[in-house]
């Protein structure tokens, strides 16, 4: 009873320090930008990853989801006003 | 046991706290005010309309319009541009019969009704233009995969997957008489200032299933061939052929089906010069050029 519950207990330790790494490294995991958002935006390439500016926040995709970064890397700060394509009549 | 009771209660807290610290960031803006964000975007009013107007090149004109905005390297941007332009090119048949479908659906409301055996004629030429581009775009396709890099591969296909996202929510998923901003009545509501009256009658008379007898579109097919073509563009090896999965000409007659449906429903509902604004409207997209087409 006392082993079961020791490794339990040991589960959530594992599972806790799973979910709390991305937070520590300065990123949490979260939906991305809408679809017509990305098709129609520049993404600014940082850390060999696309990045997109949305909602004041900088996003960018991996092979597990949409990530945001809680701190803003001073290389994107200069890419804050996004390059957006208008698909109007001319 | 006492110690273990402690551990576990540490443990569980810690837990907690783990929790709530990495996902405090996580809380994602209210649905409403998310949507009314997009909906105010212009760039994406405008690609709503553009994907709700031109279907002709399958996921070729999806990888056409990634390039829009992929943002390469500069040391390798005029090579890019080469072969977006080389895309455009090679889509030139399919667009030409595009145009076809629009400027023949802009003559019937102009003059207060639309034939539609031409129409469908037009679209049926459509459907095999489409089919026949994607030969033609292989080679340059295979040589874009070869000019970028893996982070722009990756954004590239990224791009695709929000394009077709986009396409099938304006041209599958959108029911036909919404009036909601954003959606198709929306915007002739807007482009012909119709009056409330005017949008209920129009909204009444088009039907829940948007491509009307025209045939079910199967847009699990496309999902294939946007799922075959992302996995094989982002792997380190690339071989366009070997994508073997082909839904464009269903992209495009679907999309130009129920183009054709909705302009058929509103014609009789206009005014003449509603009918006549509206006509130049679909000869302006009839005349749309891609910059990177080159003309």
């Amino acid at each position: 009873m006392n082993r079961s519950f020791v490794t339990m207990l040991a589960g959530v330790a594992v599972a806790s320090f799973l979910v709390a790494v991305p937070a520590s490294a300065g990123v949490s995991i979260r939906i991305g930008p809408p679809d017509a958002y990305i098709a129609t935006t520049r993404p600014v390439y940082y850390q060999n990853r696309a990045t997109y500016r949305y909602g004041n926040r900088w996003h960018y995709r991996d092979g597990r989801g949409w990530h945001t970064y809680n701190t803003e890397p001073r290389y994107l700060r200069d890419y804050r006003q996004p390059e957006r394509h208008y698909y109007g009549r001319r | 046991m006492r110690f273990l009771g402690m551990t576990g209660l540490a443990l569980v807290a810690g837990f907690g706290l783990s929790v709530a610290a990495a996902y405090a960031e996580q809380k994602p803006a209210p649905a409403t005010t998310h949507r009314a964000a997009v909906a105010e975007d212009q760039a994406v009013a405008e690609l709503n309309a553009h994907h709700r107007h031109h279907h002709h090149g399958g996921i070729a004109r999806f990888i056409a319009m990634s390039l829009d905005t992929l943002g390469v390297e500069d040391a390798k941007r005029a090579q890019v541009e080469k072969l977006h332009s080389d895309l455009h090119a090679q889509m030139t048949p399919a667009r030409d019969a595009e145009k076809n479908v629009l400027t023949t659906l802009a003559d019937g409301i102009a003059a207060g009704s639309v034939d539609k055996v031409k129409v469908d004629s037009a679209i049926a030429a459509l459907g095999t233009g489409a089919d026949a581009q994607r030969e033609a775009s292989l080679n340059t396709i295979n040589e874009l995969h070869a000019v970028l890099s893996p982070p722009e591969r990756a954004a590239l296909v990224e791009k695709v997957q929000a394009h077709w996202a986009v396409w099938r929510q304006v041209n599958q998923e959108e029911a036909a008489g919404r009036r909601e901003r954003g959606g198709r009545l929306a915007e002739l509501t807007k482009e012909l200032s119709l009056t409330p009256h005017e949008v209920n009658k129009i909204s009444a008379a088009l039907p829940a299933a948007s491509a009307g007898p025209r045939g079910e579109f199967d847009s699990k097919k496309v999902e294939a061939h946007v799922q075959a073509f992302s996995k094989a563009f982002e792997s380190d090896s690339f071989d366009a052929k070997s994508v073997m999965s082909n839904a464009d000409a269903d992209l495009a007659s679907h999309g130009a089906a129920r183009m054709a449906h909705f302009y058929e429903t509103v014609t009789p509902l206009l005014t003449p010069e509603q009918r006549t604004k509206l006509a130049e409207h679909l000869r302006g997209h009839a005349d749309y050029q891609s910059v990177a087409s080159g003309k």
